[in-house]
């Protein structure tokens, strides 16, 4: 096998490149269609609409100033920047642990039952989300009303007073979304060979070591993509504090993240100009934040 | 020894009490959802969350949702599994292959598209609702099944999980050696590369099944009629209808929270049961992944 | 560096089809044959056989219902949708998107909100305004004289009425008869009274309440009552604000004192709290009419029994003539672009004001006069209520006209600044300055101006 790709390696790399290109293009020939229509066009029509006004004249960077100066723009900013510090610390360190603990259980049922259970919430969305949340935090109803009195909360308001926003947030988004990462961590981690890890066994290597020598780095590229997905999720904030605000009847305001407050310029001021650049600077920190988990797990680079 | 064997102990200890709370933390609120199906809307209320309710009450809810706006419910049903599965047939034609090119060839404007599919995805979707209706609109999509079809089969985060699957699992002298043998270009990537990705298949195929079930703008913003809504969407002219959330429709004729309750749970019986056939795959990926060395 | 040309290229390449969008968009902007119009807005074609499009939500399906068994020759098309209630706007986000396609608008819509005649009668980015004008010619100022006076406020931007109300929602002073005799109480007349009763009762019945503030729609019930002119929309883009009034004091002083002794809590009425804590409880409750039906006659609610539940007169401020605000009540609208507008009109004017909807079906006090002196008289045979409905009556004509119906929502300016600092211990007096900033705010980036 061995020797057989080492032959091929020498023979193949000169010829395999013009043959597989032309094969390459039809292989992505049908999704490039797609992402032409509905990603890169629509993302550079977005553009236009930032730079232009109600009319489609040129308007420099006026939308820009324009929502930047808006007095909801700064408290967004601060909101969304603390939530996404919570969130993806969170996820990112429990998620991996987790993964790997549960890859860990060799009982087949037991795996299988908690990634279940770990994912149940995933399967809900909007309205659902919205009549859950309406009791869970309401101390009167909840199911868990013991552990909010604990906390000292004894009525919904208080509960979703601002300052505990971001971590009820994080909360939320970590509820409905870690299950689907696990059980992406958990293939990924399947896809590590049993003699490695037999191997480390053999060496005396503990879980713990095991799990920072081996699975650890093998996970990069996995890691990296769900940071920087999380990323883009967090900074685009948006599904958490709009179901809250309609649970609340609008106590928690819906123009509480800059992605809320985009969706408040398009279809609540009819100002498709402004949304559009509040996307685009939201845009710009999600890339320049992810250029960071690009290079660090060498997300583009081949092995 | 003993000390080894003792911090084995703890450490398993600590394990299954860290397990135990994240199991509470997820399952709590998905079994006060399940119990809240069986009461009535006054019990839901004022009694213990934890306290079951009773068949009559589960059967009256489900009958008052089912006889919701004569029946609707049914047909968002319908509409959402039309929309959802045509978007993920579309979604693993294009996509699987797409993931396998960048991943293990090579070819001019690679790092161009997988770039450009890491900015699209990052771009917020509000930003790309408007011009995507605009474009539908051009070419009259508006209100078909397509309008939402089409959109939801670009998927650019299943394309990087099978991108990031393939680079990381399959050798490429694997395929090396099987152009030696003779395979054409497609025949390496159905005899050899998509036998191989089983697990990666049943995963895009889940999380774009997901995806287009629980969509709720897009169908929102493209379809005119409440007869082609999916489930996403009635269920929240569902909320509309119940006093706590639209307190102007408060009526004899309101839908209570336990129907909402029922409505939900049935809504995401498709997605865990597309779930748990994904689930059988990903184990079979394990064998599979086992050969490859 | 190939590399580099390559992906320059392709950029390009998109850069140009971008460019044939916008083409493609701007083609489609001069399509369509528009004439003057007869009832005082450019009209397209019309075509009497034309199909009518209605969005209704889903309480409402009803009225279209009734109006397809009483015309069963007229053909409509029914759609369901969320009523743009609980803030979410769909009617207007879905008009904009038709607004930019030029295609696709409705040809009647109810809304569940009163607010959106403020932007339907205006034209968006140079585009015709969506709601057609009703009095001039297209309505018949007969049927539109018989409105409750002062229900179409909401519905008038600059003198023309784009919309028809379909019900009221006045607030009144809701009472519990039964507990209010048995405590020797009397109903209040004034504020004052009803700010005296609400301290003797934190001293003497601690634990039941004569209102709430954790509602959005406190700033109506109370501010409205008192003359607050916290909303005072004066055009269709002017709005003056002023909460440091001595109207706008005088409420939030007697609130304040009857927070602080637990008699209106800070609990939104529709929440699980609200029926654990106060069931069996509420001595009083200014609110809107349709607070019988929703919170008091409704067994998932407080289920207040039969024979138990009056009504009086909003209260007054010492010796004023007492006014009272308006919380919701829906309206219809007809659309500009339809191209069958007798047919539209005919569909709003009979859910509004034909007895087969208004009297016989609706939920709600109807906005129609003649329609609503028939659903008191069948409210009141249903023998639930202890009094008669004369207040409620009286209420829907003694709506105050200083407070407006703006293009943003009061109630969730109100929802995110006032209710968290109330919970958080702070007076209203002291937060009045907060208020006025945030409704300013709120309206500059509406591009309204703020005196």
């Amino acid at each position: 096998m061995t020797v057989l790709a080492e032959v091929a390696r020498a023979t193949g790399r000169a010829a395999a490149p013009r043959r597989g290109s032309r094969m390459s293009y039809a292989f992505i020939s049908l999704y490039a269609a797609l992402a032409l229509a509905f990603g890169v066009l629509p993302a550079l029509y977005a553009v236009y609409l930032a730079f232009t006004d109600a009319e489609g004249g040129f308007a420099g960077i006026t939308n820009f100033s324009k929502v930047v100066g808006d007095f909801r723009f700064r408290p967004a900013v601060t909101h969304v920047a603390i939530y996404l510090l919570i969130w993806l610390v969170a996820l990112v360190v429990l998620v991996t642990v987790l993964a790997i603990v549960v890859h860990a259980i060799k009982v087949r049922w037991l795996s299988r039952t908690l990634r279940l259970v770990f994912y149940l919430p995933g399967a809900l969305a909007g309205a659902s989300s919205v009549l859950l949340w309406l009791f869970v935090l309401d101390p009167t109803a909840s199911p868990v009303g013991g552990l909010l009195t604990l906390f000292g909360f004894d009525s919904f308001v208080q509960v979703i007073v601002p300052g505990n926003l971001p971590v009820i947030f994080a909360i939320i988004a970590f509820w409905t979304g870690a299950g689907g990462w696990i059980v992406i961590m958990y293939g990924a981690l399947n896809n590590i060979s049993d003699e490695v890890m037999e191997a480390a066994r053999m060496d005396g290597a503990s879980p713990v070591q095991i799990a920072w020598n081996i699975q650890l780095p093998m996970l990069r590229k996995w890691i990296s993509y769900m940071g920087i997905m999380s990323l883009a999720a967090g900074t685009q904030l948006f599904v958490e504090p709009q179901l809250l605000s309609q649970a609340s009847n609008a106590i928690v305001p819906n123009d509480y993240s800059l992605n809320q407050l985009a969706y408040q310029y398009a279809f609540g001021q009819n100002d498709f100009n402004g949304a559009a650049a509040i996307s685009l600077l939201l845009l710009v920190i999600a890339l320049a934040l992810s250029a960071v988990f690009v290079t660090r797990g060498g997300l583009f680079e081949r092995d | 020894m003993t000390s080894a064997k003792l911090s084995g102990w703890s450490g398993r200890t600590i394990v299954t009490v860290v397990l135990t709370a994240f199991v509470l933390f997820f399952a709590i609120p998905i079994v006060w959802l399940l119990l809240a199906t069986t009461k009535s809307a006054r019990g839901l209320i004022v009694g213990n969350p934890f306290a079951p309710g009773g068949l009559g009450d589960l059967s009256a809810n489900w009958s008052a949702l089912f006889s919701f706006q004569d029946g609707a419910v049914t047909g968002w049903i319908g509409n959402s599994a039309l929309y959802a599965i045509g978007a993920l047939v579309i979604t693993l034609i294009a996509g699987i292959p797409a993931g396998y090119a960048l991943a293990l060839t090579e070819f001019r404007g690679r790092r161009l598209l997988l770039v450009l599919t890491l900015i699209v995805m990052l771009i917020p979707n509000t930003a790309l609702v408007l011009p995507i209706f605009l474009e539908l609109n051009v070419v009259g999509l508006i209100g078909s099944p397509l309008s939402v079809i089409l959109p939801m089969s670009f998927f650019p985060f299943g394309v990087y999980l099978t991108y990031i699957y393939f680079s990381t699992s399959i050798p490429r002298d694997l395929l090396a050696a099987a152009r030696i043998d003779g395979c054409r270009e497609y025949q390496v990537f159905t005899k050899v590369a998509l036998p191989l990705a089983a697990p990666i298949v049943a995963l895009v195929a889940f999380f774009s099944f997901v995806q287009n079930w629980n969509n709720f703008f897009l169908p929102f913003v493209m379809l005119p009629t409440s007869d082609g809504y999916p489930a996403q969407v009635g269920l929240t002219s569902l909320l509309a209808s119940t006093p706590a959330f639209n307190p102007s429709s408060a009526g004899a004729q309101s839908v209570q929270l336990p129907t909402l309750a029922l409505a939900t749970v049935v809504s995401v019986l498709p997605v865990l049961i597309v779930f748990l056939v994904s689930q059988r795959f990903l184990v079979a990926g394990m064998t599979a992944g086992g050969t490859k060395e | 560096m190939v590399r580099f040309r390559a992906a320059r290229r392709s950029r390009l390449a998109a850069l140009a089809g971008a460019g044939a969008l916008t083409l493609a968009l701007a083609a489609c902007n001069s399509g369509g044959g528009t004439t003057a119009g007869e009832y005082g807005f450019p009209q397209v074609e019309q075509d009497d056989k034309a199909t009518i499009t209605v969005w209704v939500d889903a309480d409402r399906t009803k009225a279209a219902d009734a109006f397809t068994k009483a015309n069963p020759d007229t053909p409509i098309k029914v759609v369901t949708y969320d009523g743009s209630a609980n803030g979410s706007n769909s009617f207007r986000t879905k008009v904009q998107l038709f607004d930019r396609a030029q295609s696709g608008w409705p040809d009647v819509v109810f809304s569940s909100q009163n607010n959106d005649a403020a932007w339907a009668s205006q034209k968006s980015n140079g585009k015709q305004a969506f709601a057609a004008v009703l009095n001039d010619g297209l309505v018949a100022q007969d049927t539109l004289d018989q409105f409750t006076s002062g229900s179409l406020n909401p519905c008038t931007v600059d003198g023309k009425v784009y919309c028809l109300r379909n019900d009221l929602a006045q607030a009144v002073l809701w009472y519990n008869k039964t507990l209010l005799d048995q405590f020797g109480y009397q109903v209040p007349k004034t504020w004052e009274e009803y700010q005296a009763l609400g301290e003797k009762v934190g001293r003497e019945h601690p634990g039941y309440i004569v209102g709430t503030v954790g509602d959005a729609w406190t700033p109506e019930v109370f501010f409205w009552a008192s003359k607050c002119r916290a909303n005072g929309i004066t055009g269709p883009k002017s709005v003056t604000v002023d909460t440091g009034s001595a109207e706008c004091k005088r409420a939030a002083t007697m609130l304040d004192a009857l927070i602080a002794n637990g008699t209106t809590p800070n609990v939104s009425v529709f929440t699980p709290e609200f029926v654990k804590k106060y069931s069996g409880k509420v001595l009083l409750m200014p609110g809107p009419a349709w607070y019988a039906g929703a919170i008091f006659n409704n067994p998932e609610s407080l289920n207040v029994p039969k024979g138990q539940l009056g009504v009086a007169p909003p209260p007054a401020w010492g010796s004023d003539q007492a006014v009272t605000g308006n919380v919701g009540g829906g309206t219809w609208f007809v659309s500009s672009h339809s191209k069958n507008l007798k047919a539209a009109e005919s569909f709003v004017r009979f859910v509004t004001t034909a007895d087969d909807y208004q009297v016989d079906v609706a939920p709600g006090y109807p906005a129609y006069a003649p329609a609503a002196e028939k659903w008191v008289q069948k409210q009141e045979t249903s023998g639930y209520y202890a009094t008669d409905l004369k207040a409620v009556v009286e209420a829907g004509t003694s709506i105050w006209d200083g407070w407006g119906s703006g293009i943003f929502s009061q109630e969730a300016v109100w929802a995110k600044t006032i209710t968290p600092a109330i919970a958080d211990g702070k007076s209203l007096v002291s937060l009045l300055p907060e208020w006025e900033q945030a409704i300013t705010n709120q309206a500059q980036v509406n591009g309204y101006t703020v005196t």
